[in-house]
């Protein structure tokens, strides 16, 4: 398992090296820079913002210039904060982005299998349908949508939450809720039809033969097998959760990595958009492993190779 | 669209699933009452800010937003006056102009902080401006320095001695400004925000991070006690200020949005007492059912179209001529952008006209008349628009509704086609730039009261010539205003640019941009000028209300 691992991280190496490279040209190559306003800036004035930031080197000197800073972990000074550094950026807004991502996750467990079990167990009776009904639901109504209507109800019309923001553990909830509930209803539906096939198994009524209680059954023995697609599923979830966050912060206002990733982009902020691909990328490969990891530890018939 | 009361009927009659919802919440909120760092209290305002500041720097500010929070924190020696007039003392309490016009001797307050207890000195004034010119600081708005003498020979390294430089400090209390020229404008350039100065101490010894809340340092009404971007930044009045005691506010918050109706649903929800915008589609229900919540009132920004000038045919002024005269502006305002804006007919936007001069219409060949139009087109050699060649019209999202408004208006009086473009913000500029379009949408805001600095954007060779237009008499007329010593002489210059500016028609105005906002009406005393300074000397909270 360790040479997988050790082979995996090296081939790492060379993708993350093309992200880089695709993504350094690409953006210069968007028309329009860093220093681009309505108000139009003198050339001369251009040329002092230019010399400052380095960007009146050749393209391919600024290129080397900047995978020299990265080997020391330097992502280099924002475009549009001027007082702050890529990584000090990162460093302030990650967190916030995890911890959205962290809680989102859990709930969306939560009620994913809670609803993925119960409709499986229950099998076409009301409290399947109910349930299968609720997610998919859940899976149609996008978060742009689900957000702003629970804020209309909690927050404006009953007044127990703030609107939006990101200052008390309450603020936490309406955020949390409306990403959680999109993942939640993928879950349920992966559980829902994992656990059916599972529970149709040889094996399932071999343990209801040996006396073993229906608890017993569906928690030792339905699970792990039935959890399959939900694991496969969960390494793009938290990638996507964590990159796709942009949503949310909008709309509750949250001091994320999302909002300044797609921002950055719109601000030509050259070293910001490098900085977060570079670690999204970091993130999605990183994950992918684990679940990768994951699935053969869960299921024998799959081996490292 | 927009009701007060949408979601009483669902939760309360029927069962299931709403009622669910609803229990969960109240289970997960732990019937929590609004958490307490927003709570408004009797003198804390709370302000939406929707645009983060990329720093609190007054030589780095390029934006009105950033303004908002550096106006608060510190002053320069005068500030621009709540009631349209001559700017008023700030950190100066007065001062003398030569009689030749070309010195001005500052005299600043004698007791005048920092708020870290330094002195105010014109030593600080000399070093903050040094930095403002000295291109590696690379201040974008350093130009509104032009025309202090030799300040455009230091920005652009053309000189090395900052002694030659007109601004010197007499004694620790007089700083003497010398132009180049006579500028009956200078005192609004003074006014303006690179000219707000800095501690050159606390830069000197934090350097980039001294505009953290931990090394702050301004001489104005507030300190900065918070600034977690893209959160909140806090300020809370300063004691030592020398205008203190007319201070009524203890603290304003300004809470960052990103999104219009983000920022209206706190607004609803009493998060903020004030909104930088009113969504468009809730426009009239707010006027209709909150009347004194919507707020409204003019913008010196003036919003029109550029037409590319190197481009036939409308290289030909008949073209472009027919073009404006074919336009429904006041259809466009009250159709389509709603938000009280006025028709333009002219350049310059109602506040930054003299006195005497307050005609929507000059003297000139702008107006509205189809068949004029017509007239002119078939004489340009395009009788009913046939062999008119398919234009593009570029535009940025926010504005694409007004493009689409022109296209029918065009096609319908002049029978000519015009494909709509839009673009991403900095695409659009930067095609706008290399003159890589026909026609363009536009937005023209001045950065301080003179409507030179408007009108000198087209100029020949300006960067902000994006007609890439090229007169000679106009030219011209704006060195004649330029060189001015009256300031009655200057205007008249400018308004004879102006016209043949309308006349030639590089550029096609089409209506003067409004602000419109929501504000609680228990606050009070507040004022913003048609160039976004906010003042906040006189705001309160009427707790009454």
């Amino acid at each position: 398992m360790l040479r997988f691992i050790a082979r995996r991280l090296l081939e790492t190496i060379p993708v993350l090296l093309i992200i880089i490279t695709a993504t350094f040209f690409m953006i210069r190559f968007v028309p329009g820079g860093p220093f681009t306003a309505e108000k139009a800036v003198t050339p001369e004035i251009l040329r002092n913002l230019e010399a400052h930031y380095g960007l009146n080197k050749p393209l391919h000197r600024q290129y080397l210039d900047y995978l020299g800073s990265l080997l020391h972990g330097d992502l280099g000074p924002s475009f549009k904060y001027p007082n702050r550094t890529v990584n000090e950026i990162i460093a302030e807004k990650l967190p916030t982005s995890l911890e959205l991502g962290l809680i989102s996750l859990l709930v969306a467990l939560a009620l994913g299998l809670t609803l993925g079990i119960l409709a499986a167990v229950r099998r076409n009776t009301w409290l399947d349908y109910l349930c299968s009904t609720v997610a998919m639901v859940g899976i149609c109504v996008p978060t742009f949508v689900l957000g702003p209507l629970l804020v209309l109800l909690f927050a404006i019309h009953f007044g127990w939450v703030n609107a939006s923001g990101w200052y008390s553990p309450v603020d936490r909830v309406l955020p949390c809720l409306t990403l959680g509930c999109v993942y939640a209803a993928y879950i349920a539906r992966l559980t829902r039809g994992g656990m059916l096939e599972v529970l149709s198994q040889d094996y399932i009524r071999t343990a209801r033969a040996k006396g073993a209680s229906e608890a017993r059954v569906i928690f030792r023995h339905a699970l792990r097998g039935g959890l399959l697609p939900v694991v496969s599923f969960l390494g793009p979830a938290i990638a996507g959760i964590l990159t796709g966050s942009f949503v949310i912060e909008t709309i509750f206002q949250i001091p994320g990595l999302g909002r300044e990733f797609v921002n950055s982009a719109f601000n030509r902020d050259y070293t910001l958009v490098l900085g977060t691909v570079i670690l999204y990328a970091t993130l999605i490969i990183g994950l992918n492993l684990v679940v990768d990891v994951a699935q053969v530890w869960l299921n024998p018939r799959l081996k490292f190779e | 669209m927009h009701r007060f009361v949408p979601f009483a009927a669902f939760c309360s009659k029927k069962p299931g699933i709403g009622r669910s919802v609803c229990l969960v919440m109240a289970l997960l909120a732990g019937c929590a009452k609004r958490p307490a760092p927003d709570s408004s209290s009797a003198h804390v305002l709370r302000i939406s800010q929707r645009n983060e500041p990329s720093d609190l720097d007054p030589a780095k500010a390029t934006l009105p937003d950033e303004l908002f929070v550096i106006r608060a924190l510190s002053e320069g020696l005068v500030a621009p006056s709540p009631e349209r007039g001559p700017p008023q003392p700030a950190a100066a309490e007065s001062w003398e102009i030569s009689p030749d016009n070309l010195t001005y001797t500052f005299h600043l307050r004698p007791r005048g902080k920092w708020s870290n207890g330094d002195p105010v000195t014109a030593a600080d004034f000399v070093a903050s401006y040094r930095r403002v010119l000295t291109p590696a600081t690379a201040a974008a708005k350093a130009p509104l320095f032009f025309m202090v003498k030799n300040a455009r020979a230091f920005a652009t390294g053309q000189l090395a001695d900052f002694g030659q430089v007109g601004i010197r400090a007499a004694d620790p209390l007089t700083l003497v400004v010398t132009l180049e020229r006579p500028a009956p404008q200078f005192l609004h350039y003074a006014a303006s925000g690179p000219w707000i100065p800095v501690n050159p101490r606390v830069v000197a010894e934090f350097g980039r991070a001294w505009t953290t809340p931990a090394h702050f340092a301004g001489n104005g009404a507030f300190t900065l006690a918070e600034w977690r971007p893209h959160q909140r930044i806090v300020v809370r009045k300063n004691p030592a200020f020398h205008g203190a005691a007319r201070i009524q506010l203890e603290e304003i918050q300004f809470i960052a949005f990103d999104n219009g109706d983000a920022e209206e649903r706190a607004f609803r929800a009493g998060q903020i007492d004030l909104t930088m915008a009113i969504p468009h589609s809730k426009l009239d229900t707010y006027r209709q059912e909150r009347p004194d919540e919507a707020h409204h009132a003019p913008l010196a920004e003036t919003r029109y179209l550029s037409f590319n000038t190197t481009r036939p045919p409308l290289n030909d002024v008949r073209v472009r001529r027919a073009l404006g005269l074919a336009l429904d502006r006041t259809r466009i305002v009250d159709k389509v952008v709603r938000g009280g804006q006025e028709p333009a007919f002219r350049f310059v936007p109602p506040a930054l006209r003299s006195a005497d001069d307050t005609a929507n219409r000059l003297n000139s060949t702008m107006s509205e008349s189809a068949a004029a139009a017509r007239e002119l087109l078939a004489e340009a050699g395009f009788p009913d628009g046939r062999g008119f060649p398919e234009f593009e019209l570029s535009t940025w999202v926010i504005s694409a509704p007004v493009s689409e408004v022109l296209q029918a208006m065009w096609k319908k009086e002049l029978g000519i086609n015009v494909k709509l473009l839009t673009r991403e913000a900095k695409v659009h500029v930067a095609a706008l730039r290399e003159g890589n379009y026909d026609i363009a949408f536009i937005t023209a805001i001045p950065d301080v009261p003179d409507a030179a600095n408007l009108l000198g954007e087209f100029v020949t060779g300006s960067p902000g010539n994006y007609p890439k237009w090229s007169d000679a008499r106009y030219d011209a007329l704006m060195a004649e205003a330029d060189h001015s010593v009256d300031a009655m002489q200057a205007l008249l210059h400018l308004r004879e640019a102006e016209v043949r500016l309308v006349d030639q028609a590089p550029v096609c105005p089409l209506y003067f941009n409004t602000t419109n906002w929501l504000m609680r009406p228990n606050v009070r005393g507040w004022h913003q000028d048609a160039l976004w300074t906010r003042f906040y000397q006189d705001v309160y909270l009427d707790d009454k209300n």
